[in-house]
């Protein structure tokens, strides 16, 4: 019963910067096919299927950051009304473990984020095959995996940060966060990243429960 | 659980740091090597060398140059310039020389290790060879060889099937073994003509495929048992000699003749594609073929019929033996970066550094953590691992351990 009461509680406080966000990347991913479309209707496709191919256009880099927004809005969403008067106080009340309640709660939001973007994935997946055949649209994938990848480790970290209770740290975690971010937003050529993928999504993994760090700390008091 | 996620947290934060410090150290203090330009003359037998930043033009013995007299020795290079000034010969070793001749002989190849580690585009654009017209057009359709070839048309993103039966079968009955684990061919229209592909198959076979008034052509090029290639580089030079220039897997230097397909082995020793870039200059006397690796730049000349005439070397310190690079060493363990000069791909590229001179720094900061600890009157043993941690990690997991601290565990 309780924790459908957490998930309630996380509802309410996410659902309007989650629906905001999902209608509006939605919007965004909308726009892009209408650009490709305007482009095979101007341009001719062979002309578009050859820039993409041979000189390196990426008709995908206005959707680099839309993941990234997405997972700073779910975190700050879920995470700073928790920060005010230290609310996040009354969780810890809870007759529940207060490591579980807390990964409740991250995990709702980290699935409510995921589905979001399992919808921008579809709609990106499913549009890029209306005008592009299989391996243009792997190599699509591969270089935006990343991107989304992206997005859950700014929503981890920014849980990391905004729930530290010491302004110094928030500091320190924020500057290693902040770096840490941009090894999955390098732009090179498409279908570059394809090595790495693996590696960056256990390291985004490793990232999921580090909020554990700074409620621990908030917990033991530390200021 | 906590425990964890802060071991986690520092793993994280070792990987950024040794991403960004080293990243940041190299900005502020490595200095850019200046790499000599160096050709064969075919006036004096010998390699020309402008070093560009200081300025001067020598041969290999030191004998210094000025400008004018450094072109007048390559006159296949600045021929127009030469013809400007009126100092042009009339011929040179009994070949009388006229700029149409000059131009067409005249090649420039230029292939780095970034450009052989690279994605591929999967799908390729198959000219009309012989259209008639004098510019190319570029198709409507792109071709992909997976279990067969298909051509997919842009326009709606549909397999041609009638096109794709015909060219599978040409090569089919061609003895190619599908899928393709190579293709190369110059893809844009911007050529003087249209040769094709040249394509690897899955038996390593090597393949000549182009189309031909929408016919299919297919050849089956000759290759000595067990050669495998690394990479292929297709090429449009005006003297039309050859079609590619071919890498192997065990780094040696191929050309490809046009029409009768023989593959001629080029004596270049010293050349690896996985980390030295390639300029290879033709004229009407000689090729000058120049590998530039980190440390070192050799420039090996070839006569027409490919045999060495002369070679020239010149090296350089790597960075990591100069200054900069010792107190890199000193200070650093290893470092990660997430691209490489010789590959296109993102990868974790791990490099340890140089010798063992940064333990001295891992024992100094370890030695500081643990007087730290001390002053702090806290159990040494339950940060025995965040002393290991700063032993082998060094900067790294003291910054790390430092940013995410060890402070109520124990």
């Amino acid at each position: 019963m309780m924790w459908k009461s957490i998930v309630y509680k996380e509802w309410l406080k996410i659902r309007w910067f989650l629906i905001g966000y999902t209608l509006l990347g939605i919007l965004g991913i909308g726009y892009l096919f209408l650009t490709v479309k305007h482009g095979f209707a101007f341009s001719g496709g062979k002309n578009i299927w050859n820039s993409i191919l041979f000189m390196g256009h990426q008709f995908f880099s206005p959707l680099k950051y839309v993941p990234l927004l997405g997972g700073l809005t779910i975190a700050i969403a879920q995470y700073f009304p928790e920060t005010v008067n230290k609310r996040i106080k009354l969780t810890f009340h809870l007759p529940l473990r207060e490591n579980k309640a807390l990964l409740m709660m991250h995990a709702f939001g980290a699935v409510s984020l995921l589905l979001s973007f399992l919808v921008f994935f579809g709609m990106f997946t499913g549009f890029s095959l209306l005008y592009f055949p299989v391996q243009m649209v792997t190599d699509s994938i591969i270089s935006i995996f990343p991107w989304f990848l992206a997005g859950f480790s700014a929503y981890f970290l920014v849980a990391l940060i905004v729930l530290e209770p010491a302004w110094k740290f928030r500091l320190f975690y924020s500057l290693v966060g902040g770096f840490f971010l941009t090894i999955y937003l390098n732009s090179p050529v498409t279908g570059a990243y394809d090595p790495a993928n693996s590696g960056l999504f256990v390291l985004t993994a490793f990232l999921s429960i580090a909020l554990l760090f700074s409620a621990y700390r908030f917990r033991k008091g530390e200021m | 659980m906590e425990k964890i996620s802060r071991y986690l947290l520092v793993f994280i934060a070792i990987l950024t740091l040794a991403i960004i410090l080293p990243k940041l150290y190299w900005m502020a203090f490595e200095k850019p090597v200046r790499k000599p330009f160096i050709l064969y003359s075919c006036i004096n037998d010998d390699f020309m060398i402008h070093r560009i930043s200081e300025k001067t033009w020598e041969d290999t013995q030191g004998k210094q140059y000025t400008r004018e007299e450094y072109e007048q020795k390559l006159p296949m290079m600045f021929e127009k310039q030469l013809i400007t000034s009126g100092s042009m010969p009339d011929s040179i070793k009994g070949i009388a020389l006229d700029m149409r001749t000059i131009s067409k002989a005249k090649s420039f190849f230029r292939l780095k290790a970034s450009e052989i580690d690279a994605p591929v585009p999967g799908l390729y654009p198959l000219f009309e060879s012989q259209s008639g017209r004098a510019k190319l057009d570029l198709p409507e359709d792109f071709f992909r060889i997976t279990w067969r070839i298909d051509f997919i048309e842009a326009a709606t993103n549909k397999v041609l099937e009638e096109k794709s039966q015909l060219f599978s079968a040409a090569l089919f009955q061609n003895g190619f073994s599908f899928p393709a684990i190579k293709i190369s061919g110059i893809s844009t229209p911007r050529k003087s003509a249209d040769e094709g592909y040249f394509i690897v198959d899955s038996k390593d076979q090597l393949f000549h495929l182009k189309m031909i008034k929408g016919n299919p052509y297919v050849k089956k090029i000759e290759v000595p048992e067990g050669l495998k290639f690394r990479h292929i580089s297709c090429v449009d030079f005006k003297n039309k000699d050859f079609y590619a220039y071919l890498f192997s897997d065990k780094n040696v230097i191929y050309i490809l003749t046009q029409d009768d397909y023989q593959l001629i082995k080029w004596p270049v020793e010293g050349f690896d594609a996985s980390n030295c870039d390639l300029k290879i200059f033709g004229d009407l006397f000689n090729y000058t073929v120049v590998v530039e690796a980190e440390d070192h730049i050799k420039a090996i000349a070839l006569n027409p019929d490919y045999q060495v005439v002369k070679t020239y070397t010149e090296t350089w310190k790597l960075k990591e033996e100069l200054t900069e690079g010792k107190i890199f060493a000193l200070l650093f363990p290893a470092q990660v970066s997430m691209t490489s000069d010789n590959s296109k791909f993102i990868r974790f590229y791990f490099s340890l550094s140089e010798g063992f001179n940064w333990i001295f720094l891992n024992i100094l900061l370890m030695a500081f953590h643990f007087l730290w600890l001390f002053r702090r009157k806290v159990k040494v043993k339950n940060h025995l691992t965040d002393l290991g941690i700063v032993a082998i990690c060094g900067i790294f997991g003291f910054i790390a351990i430092h940013f995410f601290p060890n402070k109520f565990f124990d």
